[in-house]
Formats: C-alpha cells, structure tokens, sequence
C-alpha cells in the first residue's frame, strides 16, 4: 500500500473553509442560518455591521462553498451550502488522525518486542 | 481554549524505557516506519531543548515528507514537549504541537500524545456553541 495521504496537505477548498471559519463573525453568521435563511439585512442586524461589512463576510463564506445566496426581490438571501466543505475538513483530521494511531501502535509494537 | 487531538497507548514497559526507546535512533525510525517495501525513513535527532528531531520519510527517496520536531520541553522520563512543522510535497507547511507524557500505570506506561494548535482549532471550539449539521458531524470525528 502506498501511502497515499500527504498529511497537512490542504487543499485549497480547505484553506478556504478554514479561512473562512476563522473570523467569529462568519462563525455567527453560520450559526444564525443553521436556524434558517436569512437576508443580508436580517444578518447585519444583531451583528452591529454595515450592510457592505456583512456582504464581505459573505461572499467569504460563499466562496468557501459554505453558504449559498440568490437575489430575490430587493433582498439578498442567503442559507447554508452544502456541507461537503466541511465533509472535506472532518475526512483531513480524521486522516491525520488515522496516520498517528498507526505510528503509536507500531511504536507499541516495537517497544514490546524490545521487552 | 484550543480543543486537541488526544492519542492513548498502554505499553508493557516502564517509563524511563518507553521514554529512552522513543527517543532512541531505533524508536524514532520505527515510529515513523510502514511496512512498504521500499519506504524510507531518514531520522536525525539532537535531543535537547531547542534541538531538532528531523525526519523523512516516504515510499520513495523521490517522494518524501518531511518532519520537523523542535524539542520545546525534555523531562525524561515523563514528558517531551516539540513544536512540529510538517512540509508538504508541495513544499507548503503546517505546524502545531506534539506533547508526548509517559505515566507510571500498574508497572506499565500510559503514554499519551497530545496535538493542537491546528488550523481548525477555531472551528473545532465551536462545537457545543449550537452551529448546527456539519459542524457537529465535524466534532464527532474529534
């Protein structure tokens, strides 16, 4: 078998997920449409932004794939992406994870040999 | 708070030994070792504080990863403290932490490796803080 995963190597999307969810108020935003879409105004409301602040905040999101928008009417509104960007950051930690167990169960190996 | 990743081992050894074989040529190279015919494990340590333990490995000698640990903390036989740098293909880096502890448990070693400071850890602290769907399918992982 080869070894296929180049632990630490992040995709782009991933840069972008992990950028993007490194901001507090992007997390808020994301939190606000996991009760529901919303429009750009309803999301600058609580959030003490200006309507362009709240739009940079989203076109961040939305290039990370983790939020959607369409114009409808006058209004921007905007919902959750699919999730698969952040399907992409759990299957990254999870081979991360995967590679270091084995080195500890090889090391385990190795000492109790040594024994 | 950064959230971690958290790996246990109990190994039929005591600590002072654990603790001298991980950080013996023959340790280093078996932990970053595989059973490929082939692979390649380059591995030169300088153990001290502020010494680095360098590691390459891969299938291939034209296809290596590399790892850099820079030794933070050595309090043999119970803890190691390193500041790892791993540099992709690509030559693009990530770096976090790696404490490694060695415990006394009933004649044996409870050895625990601790990472964090990943990019994520932002993400991962906001498990519990209600956001929904993904990033519960997320913490689960962790």
């Amino acid at each position: 078998m080869r070894y296929s995963a180049p632990i630490g190597a992040l995709s782009p999307t991933l840069d972008a997920t992990f950028f993007a969810l490194s901001d507090p108020t992007r997390r808020g935003i994301l939190e606000r449409l996991g009760s529901g879409p919303a429009t750009l105004s309803q999301l600058a409301g609580p959030s003490g932004l200006t309507l362009n602040g709240i739009k940079k905040h989203v076109g961040i999101l939305e290039r990370a794939g983790l939020v959607e928008t369409e114009k409808v009417g006058r209004a921007r509104e905007c919902w959750l992406g699919p999730a698969m960007t952040l399907g992409e950051a759990g299957e990254w930690i999870e081979a991360h994870r995967r590679v270091w167990e084995g080195r500890l169960d090889r090391f385990e190996r190795f000492v109790e040999r040594a024994e | 708070m950064n959230r971690e990743l958290r790996y246990e081992r109990l190994i039929q050894a005591s600590p002072a030994r654990v603790f001298d074989l991980f950080t013996s040529p023959a340790g280093q190279r078996e932990f970053y070792g595989k059973d490929v015919p082939g692979w390649v494990v380059d591995s030169s340590c300088e153990l001290r504080v502020g010494g680095a333990w360098e590691i390459a490995f891969g299938p291939s000698p034209g296809e290596l990863y590399r790892h850099r640990h820079v030794f933070e903390a050595i309090e043999r036989p119970r803890r190691l403290l390193l500041a790892t740098t791993e540099t992709r293909l690509d030559g693009s880096r990530l770096a976090f932490s790696t404490e490694f502890t060695f415990a006394p448990r009933d004649g044996t070693t409870l050895m625990t490796m601790v990472q964090w400071g990943f990019p994520s850890d932002e993400l991962r602290d906001e498990h519990g803080h209600g956001v929904p769907h993904a990033f519960d399918r997320l913490a689960r992982m962790l």
